[in-house]
């Protein structure tokens, strides 16, 4: 029975066939292929987890788009309600400052009024008190006899006077 | 429409089969020498290996491989086998007939006596393991130069095929059972996976550079499976060989009797002698199945006449038929048992701690 006796020769051939095939694979090929096969499964798992992690994310994107537009509402409300508040207390200032301004001028004017009626009191004392020194003058210059005729000397004065003022 | 196509095309198959044997069968009854058929003899001269290889169609005509010798005077003799066909005699070698070297390369002596030389000879069984690596070689490249110039796409057709069946080894055998240190193990595992593979399957192809029956030679298997055994006992463990030579037993079981030891010893051999023998007898059986349903027609044809024979073709060939293509699957079911056992031989040689 030939095939149950192991032929050296073929033993042989085999052996050194088998180590020339691992010595060739083993240095060249096998390292290299497991390499990058475990190197594309890595990469195949990272993509699948990548994107699972971007439809959660998608998921997500529409509810917090929501919230940020919600925020946004808010924030417009509250800006809003800032410049009512900021307009209001502006024309609060304003109308304080414009009362303020009246009040001054008012006050002014009226001092200006005061000192003008004052001015005015005072020349009107002067001059009545020169009219009077006047008209006295006159009396005593003209030596008035009569009643009467003092009195129409009085009114001719005064009447003087009026036309003069 | 298509099966009866099918059918009808396979019964003219068949017909014609059997009408070329019947051909066969006459004229061999009107040639002069009609030899006694002997199947066991053609069994085994199709499992065995011979200095050339057979061509389809002619039992002489074969290709010839070179015949490396060493004779008894120590020199080297190196010629084709064709000077050896037909019995012829070449530089004082020849093909014994019979006998203790029945079919191999021996010398004649000047007295007559035959001597059995050192006999490297790249015989069909030799030639047809080169041509093996050669393809393994060529697929493994062929996925490496993929890796090299596609990196990270995923490849189509045959490399993809390779790709799913070295995935297939590494990822989800050798790496499971060896861990951390797969990728030192994984080159030689992955070697002895493929390079049996495709020896298996070179072995169902019939004709050249096919039909060598590689797996199914005792030598080829018993080199597989010493280069298994020394890889599992030189890189065993400390604790491997403590687990061996003084295991974790009651005292009686391993002191004054070495009960344990001489199992545990006698384990270390059993292992790779029962990888030798599954592949070796698996593929040899196959092939041995096949030849016997082929050698059928004849044997019934000598039996019972010519139309016996004719009739049993269809059946045979079915039957045939059959046995390949199981043995296709055989093929890759006992490279990878191969493998496998490998793998967990080695693993289990490299244990650290004792898992308690």
């Amino acid at each position: 029975m030939e095939l149950f006796k192991p032929e050296f020769g073929l033993a042989f051939w085999m052996f050194i066939a088998f180590l020339c095939l691992f010595l060739i694979l083993a240095k060249w090929a096998w390292p290299f292929i497991i390499k990058s096969m475990e190197e594309r499964a890595d990469l195949i798992d990272k993509g699948v987890a990548y994107a699972q992690e971007a439809k959660s994310q998608l998921d997500n994107a529409k509810a917090e788009a929501d919230k940020l537009i919600a925020s946004a509402r808010d924030e417009q409300a509250e800006i809003l309600r800032e410049a009512a508040k900021m307009r209001n207390e502006l024309i609060e200032k304003a109308r304080g400052e414009a009362a303020d301004e009246a009040k001054k001028v008012t006050e002014a004017a009226q001092v200006s009024l005061e000192q003008a009626r004052k001015e005015a009191e005072k020349q009107l004392r002067t001059q009545v008190g020169d009219l009077a020194l006047q008209i006295a003058e006159k009396v005593i210059r003209k030596n008035i006899a009569s009643d009467d005729a003092q009195r129409a000397l009085v009114d001719q004065y005064l009447s003087e006077v009026e036309t003069k003022n | 429409m298509k099966k009866a196509i099918t059918a009808i095309i396979a019964v003219a198959i068949i017909a014609l089969m059997a009408f070329g044997y019947n051909q066969a069968a006459g004229h061999r009854a009107h040639s002069d020498e009609q030899a006694e058929m002997n199947p066991q003899e053609i069994i085994f001269e199709h499992l065995g290996d011979s200095y050339g290889w057979e061509v389809p169609f002619s039992h002489s005509t074969r290709i010839p491989l070179p015949v490396i010798v060493r004779a008894q005077d120590g020199s080297w003799h190196v010629f084709m086998s064709s000077q050896l066909e037909g019995g012829a005699q070449y530089d004082g070698f020849q093909i014994a007939k019979g006998g203790d070297y029945n079919n191999k390369v021996v010398q004649i002596l000047p007295d007559g006596s035959q001597f059995r030389p050192v006999d490297l000879s790249i015989t069909k069984n030799v030639a047809g393991i080169f041509i093996a690596a050669l393809l393994v070689v060529l697929m493994v490249f062929k996925v490496k130069n993929w890796y090299k110039k596609n990196g990270m796409k995923a490849p189509r057709r045959f490399t993809a095929a390779l790709e799913v069946v070295v995935d297939f080894v590494y990822t989800d055998t050798i790496r499971p059972i060896m861990g951390k240190e797969a990728p030192k193990y994984g080159p030689y595992l992955l070697t002895v996976f493929f390079f049996i593979l495709t020896m298996n399957l070179l072995g169902l192809i019939v004709i050249f550079p096919g039909g060598a029956n590689l797996t199914g030679n005792l030598a080829v298997t018993a080199v597989l499976a010493v280069i298994t055994f020394l890889v599992t006992n030189l890189t065993g463990t400390k604790h491997y060989w403590k687990e061996m030579l003084w295991p974790e037993v009651p005292t009686a079981l391993k002191c004054p009797v070495p009960l344990m030891q001489v199992i545990e010893i006698f384990g270390i051999f059993t292992k790779p002698i029962a990888l030798m023998i599954r592949l070796f007898a698996n593929m040899m059986g196959g092939h041995m199945v096949v030849i016997v349903f082929m050698l059928l027609i004849f044997i019934f044809g000598s039996m019972f006449g010519t139309a016996v024979g004719a009739a049993m073709t269809p059946l045979s060939v079915a039957l045939s038929l059959f046995m390949l293509l199981l043995d296709v699957l055989v093929s890759f079911i006992q490279a990878y048992v191969f493998t496998i056992l490998s793998t967990m031989f080695i693993s289990m040689a490299h244990v650290h701690a004792h898992a308690e």
